[in-house]
């Protein structure tokens, strides 16, 4: 199937290169009024009716797939799927609005009164929330177009570890922190400006975003989908969805048998293991585990926000109203020579040098409160999952991790049990 | 061991990926004295990398302030004009005469007996080839301003950068009727041009051909105004038309092969009589940066005729095969 997913993915690409070369690099001019393109070969904004469609084709997918995992439980629907979501959402829609992405048009539409939000960017931001909530992480088995494009090249997946996994693993958390923090308070888009599939699906993008990308896809050949696991934003919101959903795959279609077939299954280790071994804890063990958690949240919290905050001027250092006002106080002898091009632009504008220091202390205000709560959220992030690991709960089977399972179906194709037994059955 | 190796390759990369990441964002300063909206024409002309089927066999300095146009007459006699006077040349470039006037001369056509039709501006004027003025035409009208000249047997066709149309007069100096003007029910579109070049020529079967900048096209029409065809497209590609509003110039080799010359990304380039990009003559590393207004010309031997402005030179360019007659 890997092969066929190669040889479909290669077939992708060649085409695609057809519209791409469609492209005119020279648009035609506009010297005139009325003045009408014989021929127009760019892309155009998208029509409304094609936004709905969007919209619709998300939620079938979503539908569809949520059902092949749950209702059919088949690794192969879920694969073609995967397909169709890599063509439609990745290589025809050129991978905007992405679900991953509107998650900073949420955040500056919360903190901006003047940002208009996109109904698409909102749509694509909570409808995969809200089957990650009931199904699970569905729309990252067959919908998610950097899923899909992962998974074709998933050739030699190694495992990870239960301690790599955790390390790496707190990275989105920090990445939707930045993401949020600065799509906040109007400074950038780092998710797109870090989106590593973009280029690839549009054809078109600079060297460094091409090589991003590639890197990322031969780190995805031994490491199994490590955009997902290891950067992905958004998956921090499905993971904690997907937790509390009520109806999620499970690998066996009745009882676990424990046989043990589906134990290397799974290339992001997200099954959880049983854990029958554990002897049971005394009650002062429980109670001083319990003592010590409840002291570390709140500590690791404030720890992180008062870090947060001691560092707020070096996250300020982003936005380009900060980088403009500390050129412009630099000293003429450190200045860099020739100056940047936006201090030129600056000085063309005609606006004052003291209206931009009271911009840039304006976003440095922003940036206090701001920063202070992405260091809380780091820090209680990371006192959760501590206390994650101090209390492991006892089962006996095997079962996918809730948060990080993106129900791609593969372990139920290991699973001796294919069907649900009748009940009182011997 | 060899999975350990690979787990880790695997994940040293990402972990490379991510510090990149970090670095990009809070490490980097900005660029000195980038422009990333800068109009850079330097990467482009990089591309042109095709060899040229023709080379420069000489280049005749001017004596003229300010070179415009050329043209070629009887005897493959060479005439150029320029800023105050006009040259005529043998067509062993020897220089035969030299005459002064007031104005600029834009354009330049010469008719059967060797007489220079010259664009004033705004006017026509006709000089002998001794340097005297035999006859002023009527002005076009406030706004004009006459880029190209061609004659044919009974017809002067004038080409008006200015007020974006051609007239076809008689050789008299009578209007016989405009061409070129927007005309949704004739199908015309309408000339684009936005700077001051605009060109025309008559092909050596007798067809009036006008060029279209601001469409990157080469339009045919009939004298009462029919528009039959057109040919050209946009892009940088050695067989387009590059920048905002190309070909500059042009004219006809004696097969009735296209000449074109383009500014912006300094080109000249030969096209079959079907438009079909066939040849290479010059490139931007063959003129100075920002050259514009490569005037043309060819002679009876197919040599091709290139005013440089700011050489101040006449240069002439033959194809490879043919530099040892030369």
């Amino acid at each position: 199937m890997k092969y066929k997913a190669a040889l479909l993915l290669l077939l992708l690409l060649f085409f695609h290169g057809f519209s791409v070369k469609a492209i005119q690099r020279f648009p035609r001019p506009e010297f005139e009024t009325a003045y009408s393109q014989p021929e127009t070969l760019l892309p155009q904004a998208r029509a409304e009716v094609m936004e709905v469609v969007d919209v619709v084709v998300l939620a079938l997918s979503l539908s569809l797939v949520s059902w092949l995992v749950l209702k059919k439980r088949s690794r192969k629907g879920v694969f073609w799927m995967s397909l169709f979501s890599l063509a439609y959402f990745g290589f025809y829609r050129e991978g905007c609005v992405c679900s991953i992405g509107s998650i900073q048009n949420i955040a500056l539409a919360l903190f901006d009164r003047n940002y208009i939000l996109p109904l698409t960017a909102v749509v694509f931001f909570i409808l995969p929330l809200v089957f990650a909530l009931f199904f699970g992480r569905t729309f990252c088995a067959g919908v998610c177009p950097f899923g899909a494009l992962q998974d074709m090249v998933s050739f030699y997946p190694q495992k990870t570890g239960p301690k790599l996994n955790g390390l790496l693993g707190m990275v989105p958390y920090l990445y939707l922190g930045f993401a949020i923090l600065y799509a906040a308070t109007g400074t950038d888009f780092i998710i797109c400006r870090y989106d590593p599939f973009v280029g690839i699906f549009r054809m078109n993008a600079s060297f460094g975003m091409f090589l991003f990308g590639g890197l990322l896809l031969i780190t995805g050949i031994f490491l199994a989908r490590p955009y997902c696991r290891f950067l992905c934003p958004y998956g921090v919101l499905l993971n904690w969805a997907s937790r509390l959903s009520h109806r999620h795959l499970t690998i066996t279609a009745d009882e676990c048998i424990r046989c043990r077939l589906c134990e290397d299954s799974c290339p992001y280790d997200a099954i959880d293991l049983p854990l029958t071994d554990k002897s049971p804890e005394t009650r002062s063990s429980r109670i001083r585990k319990m003592a010590w958690i409840v002291v570390l949240i709140p500590a690791l919290t404030f720890l992180g926000a008062g870090t947060g905050f001691l560092l707020h001027t070096t996250f300020a250092g982003v936005n380009n109203k900060v980088i403009l006002a500390k050129q412009l106080a630099t000293p003429a002898n450190q200045q860099i020579k020739p100056e940047p091009f936006s201090v030129t632009a600056f000085r063309t504008s005609g606006k004052s040098v003291e209206s931009v220091n009271l911009e840039a202390r304006e976003v440095i205000r922003r940036f206090k409160t701001g920063a202070l709560a992405l260091g809380g959220f780091i820090g209680l992030v990371f006192g959760l999952v501590i206390a994650r690991r101090m209390t492991g709960r006892w089962h006996d089977d095997y079962l996918p991790d809730k948060g990080h399972c993106f129900s791609c179906a593969r372990c139920i194709d290991y699973c001796p049990v294919k069907t649900k037994l009748p009940k009182n059955t011997p | 061991m060899k999975q350990k190796t690979l787990l880790f390759g695997a994940l040293g990369m990402l972990v490379v990926l991510i510090l990149f990441m970090v670095k990009d964002l809070f490490l980097s300063s900005p660029e000195p004295g980038n422009n990333p909206w800068k109009y850079d024409l330097e990467t482009m002309k990089q591309a042109d990398t095709m060899k040229p089927a023709y080379t420069m066999v000489k280049a005749i300095p001017s004596g003229l302030q300010g070179l415009v146009a050329i043209a070629t007459g009887p005897g493959d006699r060479i005439y150029t004009t320029g800023a105050g006077g006009a040259e005529i040349y043998d067509s062993a470039c020897r220089l035969l005469l030299r005459f002064d006037f007031e104005d600029t001369a834009y354009a330049l056509t010469v008719d059967s007996t060797g007489n220079l039709w010259m664009s004033m501006g705004d006017h026509v004027e006709v000089w002998n080839k001794t340097g005297k003025k035999l006859q002023t035409l009527k002005s076009a009208g406030r706004g004009s301003l006459i880029t190209s000249l061609a004659l044919t047997g009974s017809s002067l066709l004038i080409a008006d950068a200015g007020l974006k149309v051609v007239y076809h007069y008689d050789h008299m100096g009578n209007m016989i009727n405009r061409i070129g003007e927007k005309d949704p029910v004739r199908k015309v579109p309408g000339f684009v041009i936005p700077g001051p070049w605009f060109d025309l020529a008559v092909s050596p079967d007798g067809s009036l051909w006008i060029a279209n900048p601001g469409r990157h096209e080469l339009e045919q029409y009939r004298f009462d105004g029919q528009r039959l065809l057109s040919w050209g497209k946009p892009g940088i590609g050695i067989p387009e038309f590059c920048g905002c509003c190309n070909p500059s110039h042009f004219t006809f080799l004696p097969d009735g092969s296209f000449v074109t010359s383009e500014k912006g990304i300094e080109r000249i380039k030969v096209y079959n009589p079907r438009g079909k990009f066939s040849a290479v003559v010059a490139l931007p590393g063959d003129f100075d940066e920002g050259t514009r207004g490569l005037d043309l010309a060819t002679d009876s031997r197919g040599r091709i005729l290139v005013v440089d402005p700011v050489r101040k030179q006449i240069r002439i360019f033959v194809k490879r095969s043919t530099t040892s007659n030369n």
